[in-house]
């Protein structure tokens, strides 16, 4: 079994990568500076919801740029012959790509979402709504940066060029990144859950569309 | 299920054909190549020798036919296959992050080597190809060569059965041809396999015990240079290395048979011959009148055919 170090392998590229340096500086910065730009987050959106929009939609659309570019770009330039020619399978190759990056990002979210938090718990104390807040964001982040990972995953793969991958990011992934949004847009109760479940059953698809395209692509 | 193959047989190409749409880049391919053969693959740019190659190590499915290695089906058993594989393809790259010790990592425990032995074979590795100085620096640093090195060394490192090589010695200066043609002969005699393109005659001369050459994704001809040689008469031409300066040439060329002495250097003379002459009696007679002329011989070889002569002959049919 390859995966764990074909996973491992690629998180070492990954995070050294500048990208990630700024996922992981900027988005906690950026969300200081959200606090800055607007210090009482009381009576409207906290800091924690609006750090997890951020991070997911700022996040998630670099991480799906990040990986379409670098996937298209290595298969252009025939970095995968030396890794399919070895005993791996297809698949391990792609998930693990796609992992890597998921995991960075998670850490990103993690990491500005926590900050939001703090900043929201020294605003207004300890209370129910921030904890409850803070997990319906942190929901929201991993679900909508799963499937614009999952999406720029698929588009690397199936793409034939860097521009057309950059184009279907732009105009593709990010619209389908915000379909786990609607059960809090739609009100439903207890809205997490089905975030989750949302984010799960199309990052699924999508991921199973690109092992598969990758599966049939000949090098 | 292994097949069962000829007793030294490691791959076999059994009728292979590749279509891409409307093109045929490989029709009815067929070859054996034994274990410890170093198989020489030539032909024009777009004759079907990367197709082969990739076919070969499981990149691209064939539309028809069967491939066998070490008894192993290819496409269906790819994962027995590639435990014995080692492939350098014609432009080798790496992923801009990875360092020579990281990418010789990667791939040596991707191969199935394990952790202790990996180190020691790195080392072994670097110190073959001269890369020992840029192990920790990273690949997309290093000069077209360089890269190449570690290319092979990849391909090397985890000792393979069967190494697949597409133009494997260009981009080197010829020392370090040289070298890598001296690491494949020694490969070689341990018993490896090493299939590889080329478009530098000379080295497939060099070094390759059997030659297959291709065209139009047909196989034109395969065997071993002698064999490939023999279908193409002498040439009628000798060549004769003295061990002091030539002179008095002109009784030479009043020889009957002898169309022309050409002085090539000091003490090399290249003798043409009329086309209706029998080599082996003029070669006699020149001998005797060089004896008479006391000149001391250190060489006299009848010019055959050269490999570029060959391939050029039988890409335009001759043969």
């Amino acid at each position: 079994m390859s995966f764990p170090l074909l996973f491992k392998d690629e998180l070492n590229g990954f995070y050294k990568s500048k990208v990630m340096i700024f996922l992981w500086v900027g988005l906690p910065l950026m969300t200081i500076l959200l606090h800055l730009w607007s210090p009482d987050t009381r009576g409207s959106i906290s800091l924690t919801s609006l750090s997890a929009i951020v991070v997911s939609s700022l996040g998630g659309t670099l991480a799906a740029v990040m990986l379409s570019v670098s996937i298209i770009h290595e298969k252009t330039r025939r970095v995968y012959d030396l890794f399919l020619i070895r005993p791996i399978k297809r698949w391990e190759l792609v998930i693990s790509k796609f992992l890597a990056v998921y995991v960075c990002l998670i850490i990103a979210s993690i990491l500005a979402i926590t900050l939001g938090m703090a900043i929201d718990l020294f605003n207004t104390g300890l209370n129910e709504t921030i904890l409850n807040n803070a997990l319906q964001s942190f929901a929201i982040s991993i679900s909508m940066m799963a499937v614009s990972s999952a999406a720029g995953t698929l588009i690397g793969v199936a793409a034939p060029s860097v521009l057309v991958g950059v184009i279907l990011v732009i105009y593709g992934a990010n619209q389908i990144s915000s379909i786990p949004l609607l059960p809090n847009i739609m009100k439903i109760s207890n809205p997490t859950p089905f975030t989750i479940i949302l984010g799960a059953i199309i990052s699924c698809v999508l991921l199973a569309t690109a092992v598969l395209v990758f599966n049939k692509k000949q090098f | 299920m292994a097949k069962s193959v000829g007793r030294n047989d490691l791959l076999i190409f059994e009728g292979i054909s590749k279509k891409y749409k409307d093109l045929l880049a490989l029709d009815n391919v067929s070859f054996k190549i034994e274990e410890g053969e170093i198989f020489g693959y030539i032909g024009p740019n777009g004759a079907g020798k990367t197709t082969t190659i990739k076919i070969m190590v499981g990149l691209l499915r064939q539309s028809q036919g069967n491939l066998y290695i070490s008894g192993y089906s290819m496409p269906d058993e790819k994962d027995k296959v590639h435990k014995l594989l080692g492939y350098l393809p014609q432009e080798v790259a790496f992923q801009d992050w990875r360092t020579v010790d990281n990418a010789l990592t990667t791939f040596g425990k991707l191969s199935g080597l394990e952790k202790d032995a990996i180190d020691h074979r790195i080392e072994r590795s670097l110190d073959i190809f001269n890369l020992s100085d840029v192990r920790y620096k990273k690949i997309i640093e290093l000069s077209g060569g360089m890269v190449q090195k570690v290319g092979l060394a990849q391909a090397l490192l985890h000792n393979p059965k069967l190494l697949v090589l597409d133009e494997p010695l260009a981009g080197f200066d010829p020392e370090t041809r040289y070298q890598v043609k001296q690491i494949f002969k020694k490969l070689s005699k341990n018993g490896t396999t090493i299939f590889f393109s080329s478009h530098i005659l000379s080295d497939v001369e060099d070094i390759a015990t059997k030659i297959g050459i291709i065209n139009y994704g047909h196989i034109m001809k395969i065997g071993t240079l002698d064999e490939l040689k023999s279908h193409f008469p002498l040439k009628h031409e000798i060549e004769i290395v003295l061990s002091r300066n030539a002179g008095r040439l002109n009784e030479l060329s009043s020889l009957k048979g002898v169309k022309s002495i050409k002085q090539t250097a000091t003490n090399k003379l290249l003798v043409q011959l009329d086309s209706n002459t029998d080599l082996d009696d003029i070669a006699h007679e020149l001998l005797q009148q060089f004896i008479k002329l006391d000149y001391r011989i250190r060489s006299f070889n009848p010019v055959s055919i050269s490999l570029d002569e060959v391939y050029l002959q039988y890409l335009r049919g001759g043969a």
